[in-house]
């Protein structure tokens, strides 16, 4: 009894069921894949010499990290100045827009991607458009080639650069941007030197984020890109369908995810959330360049001093282009971000027997079509069962962790999170693939629960990750007192901890289902053709074109992050005075 | 609802704290509290009588909030031992301890209405939900917030919060109440106001009360005794004004209130009693007067010590104007009163000071 409280007063214990779970399913299979990889116990590295040797091997390499951080820069160019905008934007308009960017990031990409294939496609939007004008004889190649590949890319990541960078930005102090100028800095250095590097961390994040998840990105380049666009992830899914020669996958999986923790450690940032080290941010970057603007600035201090007061009082007047140019640069984001989906959810009610942009006629053939179709239904079921399944799991282990995670020492805090963030961080070809492994091993491969527990892993983490950081706002003298009235650990959690972080744990239920629900590559790996989810079913029909049942399902598939966005705003709402907080918190988790 | 117990404390400045063994109420015991290998309290011991006022005062790193959590059972003493009315509750885990904490955040629940807040330390008792209602309602009579039940923590000012905190605090009627930093949220007025709500709520439950705070008025107005730490351990422990009219070290003399200290070797301090090794001779401000160098002696100037002063600096302050003296290589800083008639001195001038010897104190380095 007594080894028991003590055992459960050591809160990490709280971590443990998450970490079984990972244990088993990711981390084993991972060592393992690593094992094969260097074929064990012979100790070679031929696999990686094989790699290396074969010229078309190294040029998918180079590739992906060159489509990485093209896509990166052209996200951070895009975004940057939006989420500036958003964040400049009245209260009210700015949580509109939020949300604009949000339902996008919260739509399975799946159905964003095959948007693209609507709008590029041989007879899509553009290219009918360009034939009805006469402009062109033939179809344009617009798709399946590398420009397609980074609209698509663009497209999906957006929303993950802006939403780090907009929830950094409303956390820098406007005074100090305001300081600034009161001591002669023009609107531009004020920005330069004051803001730029106060937002670092938003970017830094954003740019992380963007860039490892387009290293592990399948569907879109696959989807959009050509056969010269091959990525590492397809060259990985290829390996698998052909020979599944678990050396070379492993030796292509590890130099993958070589690449993504190198670019993790350089940029010396914890994937928990974009706080972290800012303070070593703040050193000059440029020491001599510096010294020379200094001089300069303080020539014209004088000067600018003098005419700091009138700027004062005319705030509106030459802003009056800029503020145009603003509005035009958050609509073309937002317009950007949101037409694609516009376009299937039109195309989803033509009349004619293929898709057409726009329509001839207005028909919900294909809704009748996805409702009446036994197998749309068995997909659509399956989903649903498993991704409820998954946020069962997720949520209740994920909390519990999240939970063990912030009442443990800092150390050991900081290395399980990282741990337990691995298969959100990990590129998903490889989380895949160690997931086959380890439902391999328990038999698992082409059943539900496995699919279940594959998904599991990686919605524990988006769990993990809105929970720690309500948590982190959480006020734990709350806990003391309730403990000063008698209440026991358990009662404590129950009665003021959980009411507390509640909105944490539902929005991390609803990352967790849309993971689950969006999810291809691992189901892709781990189904084993004998389960079909909903985006499996998609998948398949947008590659080789069968159905335009699609369009319909794509169309609906849209309609669920409004719905959760609704759901979130009751719930939140009913928490006013804390929503504020926890949707911050939310955006900076995510 | 008095408490005749709490008419012995204020004698336990002149007697030997054993003697009141009978009704003392916590008693640290050696208690040493490290974290990874910062010693935040070191071997301290103290007693807390039944009904007293105790306040511990500190500069922040000082221990007193280590202090506080550990008599709280937020925190285990890595050494020593800690009871409460005789018993060991060095293991006893907060929620068995039965005692009123009010948290410098106030920590009042924010999913929870005013009333809710308070019935939740009778709801862990098992009170039914009839009398919880009618304890709840009588409290917050007692704290003056009638009607103000059905509102959320987030609708009241900063006073009305602190005011439910301390009702939630005393509804259970514990034994003993624990206050950490409990005015320092507050505005100065406010905060007079609530010094004086404090101090009747303790003497109408008759409550052991623990205080925490690094505000020596705050401590001066509402203690019995104080308890001076610094650096994880006790300086000193005596009555408000014990503490202030000898203090035993420098760094108390400095804590409460102002102090000069006359260590200048080459001038010698005259005194009754002899300088014991390793002090330093200290006069509080108020008791030493300033005058013109010839002026006429007072009728004890026998008993006094003369010196003699350069002005350095002279600061106005409302009801009361501060010399500063350069006497030898020590600052000396005089208070005095303004009042009609009375000589004010320039920076510059050459003044003359004098105290009584009595007046002299010894505090050590």
């Amino acid at each position: 009894m007594l080894t028991l409280q003590k055992l459960t007063r050591a809160s990490v214990v709280l971590t443990f069921p998450a970490l079984c779970l990972l244990l088993l399913v990711f981390a084993i299979p991972i060592v393992q894949l690593f094992f094969n990889s260097i074929n064990a116990p012979a100790l070679s590295l031929v696999n990686y010499v094989t790699f290396f040797v074969h010229p078309a091997n190294v040029r998918v390499l180079i590739q992906t990290i060159e489509v990485s951080i093209v896509a990166t820069v052209i996200c951070a160019i895009i975004g940057y100045p939006t989420a500036y905008l958003i964040t400049a934007a009245s209260k009210q308009v700015r949580s509109v827009l939020v949300i604009l960017v949000l339902i996008p990031y919260l739509t399975s990409s799946l159905a964003r991607t095959y948007a693209w294939v609507m709008i590029l496609g041989d007879r899509g939007l553009i290219n009918n458009l360009l034939l009805d004008l006469r402009v062109i004889t033939s179809p344009l190649p617009l798709i399946y080639n590398r420009m397609a590949m980074y609209i698509g890319m663009v497209h999906i990541m957006l929303p993950i650069m802006i939403l780090p960078l907009v929830s950094v930005m409303l956390g820098i102090d406007k005074s100090q941007v305001a300081a600034a100028r009161s001591m002669g800095a023009r609107p531009f250095s004020a920005f330069w030197r004051v803001f730029l590097p106060l937002s670092l961390p938003g970017l830094r994040s954003g740019a992380l984020l963007v860039f490892i998840l387009s290293l592990g990105f399948y569907i879109t380049p696959a989807a959009l890109g050509g056969l010269r666009d091959a990525m590492l992830s397809t060259f990985i899914a290829a390996e698998v369908q052909s020979s599944f020669n678990l050396g070379r996958i492993g030796a292509a999986s590890f130099i993958l995810l070589a690449i993504a923790m190198t670019v993790l450690a350089v940029l010396r940032l914890n994937p928990a959330g974009p706080k972290g080290n800012a303070a070593s941010d703040r050193r000059n970057r440029f020491p001599a360049a510096g010294a020379l603007v200094r001089h300069l600035t303080e020539l014209g201090t004088l000067r600018r001093a003098r005419r700091w007061n009138m700027h004062l009082y005319r705030a509106g007047d030459a802003t009056h282009v800029w503020r145009f140019i603003g509005i035009t640069v958050v609509i073309f984001t937002l317009l950007f971000l949101l037409f694609p989906g516009v376009v299937v959810i039109i195309v989803s009610f033509s009349a004619g027997t293929q898709l057409e942009f726009p329509p001839s006629g207005f028909s919900v053939q294909w809704y009748r079509s996805f409702f009446a179709d036994p197998s749309w239904n068995r997909a659509a079921l399956s989903s649903f069962e498993i991704a409820i399944s998954v946020t069962i799991i997720s949520t209740i282990l994920g909390t519990l962790a999240a939970y063990g995670l912030s009442r443990s020492a800092p150390m050991l805090r900081n290395v399980l999170t990282l741990v337990l963030l691995a298969p959100i961080t990990f590129p998903v070809i490889v989380v895949g693939i160690a997931a086959y492994l380890g439902l391999v091993s328990f038999g698992l491969v082409g059943s539900k629960t496995g699919i279940v527990l594959a998904h599991s892993i990686g919605a524990m983490s988006y769990v993990v990750v809105v929970v720690a950081a309500t948590l982190a706002n959480f006020d734990t003298s709350l806990e003391q007192a309730a403990k000063s009235m008698r209440a026991g650990p358990f009662r404590t959690f129950m009665r003021v901890t959980l009411p507390l972080i509640r909105p944490g744990i539902l929005g991390g239920a609803v990352f967790a289902f849309l993971h689950s629900f969006d999810e291809v590559v691992i189901s892709l790996l781990v189904s084993g053709l004998s389960i079909r989810t909903l985006p499996l079913k998609m998948w398949e029909n947008i590659r080789h074109e069968i159905d335009p049942t699609v369009a319909a399902v794509a169309s609906l598939l849209m309609l669920l992050p409004v719905l959760w966005l609704v759901a979130m705003y009751f719930i939140w709402w009913r928490s006013r005075s804390r929503m504020q907080a926890a949707s911050a918190r939310m955006l900076a988790a995510v | 609802m008095n408490a005749p117990v709490r008419t012995l404390h204020p004698l336990a400045k002149d007697r030997p704290l054993e003697k009141l063994a009978l009704s003392e109420q916590i008693e640290f015991r050696n208690v040493t509290k490290l974290y990874s290998q910062v010693t935040a309290v070191r071997s301290l011991s103290l007693t807390v009588g039944r009904g007293e006022f105790l306040t511990i005062l500190g500069p922040s790193g000082s221990g007193k909030t280590t202090t506080l959590m550990l008599l709280a059972g937020f925190e285990a003493p890595t050494e020593g031992d800690i009871r409460i009315a005789g018993k060991s509750v060095a293991s006893v885990p907060s929620y068995r301890r039965d005692q009123g904490v009010v948290f410098q955040s106030y920590a009042l629940f924010p999913h929870l209405t005013v009333r809710r807040n308070l019935e939740f330390p009778l709801e862990m008792r098992g009170i039914r939900s009839a009398e919880r209602a009618a304890r709840a309602e009588r409290i917050l009579s007692r704290v003056h917030l009638d009607g103000l039940g059905d509102r959320m923590p987030s609708q009241l000012s900063g006073g009305q919060q602190q005011r439910v905190a301390l009702a939630r605090a005393l509804i259970a009627d514990p034994p003993i109440l624990l206050l950490d930093e409990p005015l320092g949220a507050l505005d100065r007025n406010l905060r007079e106001q609530m010094q004086g709500e404090i101090k009747g709520l303790h003497k109408e439950f008759g409550i052991t009360t623990v205080c925490v705070t690094h505000d020596q008025e705050e401590a001066l107005t509402l203690s019995d005794r104080i308890v001076v730490m610094n650096a994880g351990r006790i300086e000193q422990t005596d009555t408000p004004e014990a503490l202030y009219d000898r203090p035993v070290s420098r760094f108390v003399a400095n804590f409460l209130g102002d102090a000069n200290i006359l260590d200048d070797p080459s001038f010698a301090v005259e005194s009754d009693t002899p300088q014991p090794d390793g002090t330093v001779a200290m006069i509080r401000p108020e008791r030493i007067r300033i005058s013109a160098p010839g002026a006429t002696k007072s009728a004890d100037a026998d008993q006094r010590q003369h010196v003699a002063g350069t002005v350095t600096d002279m600061i106005y302050a409302g009801p009361l104007r501060r010399y500063h003296v350069a006497v030898g290589d020590n600052d000396v800083v005089i208070r005095e009163h303004v009042a009609a008639g009375r000589q004010i001195f320039q920076i510059g001038d050459t003044i003359q000071l004098d105290w009584l010897r009595s007046d002299i104190r010894f505090v050590t380095t």
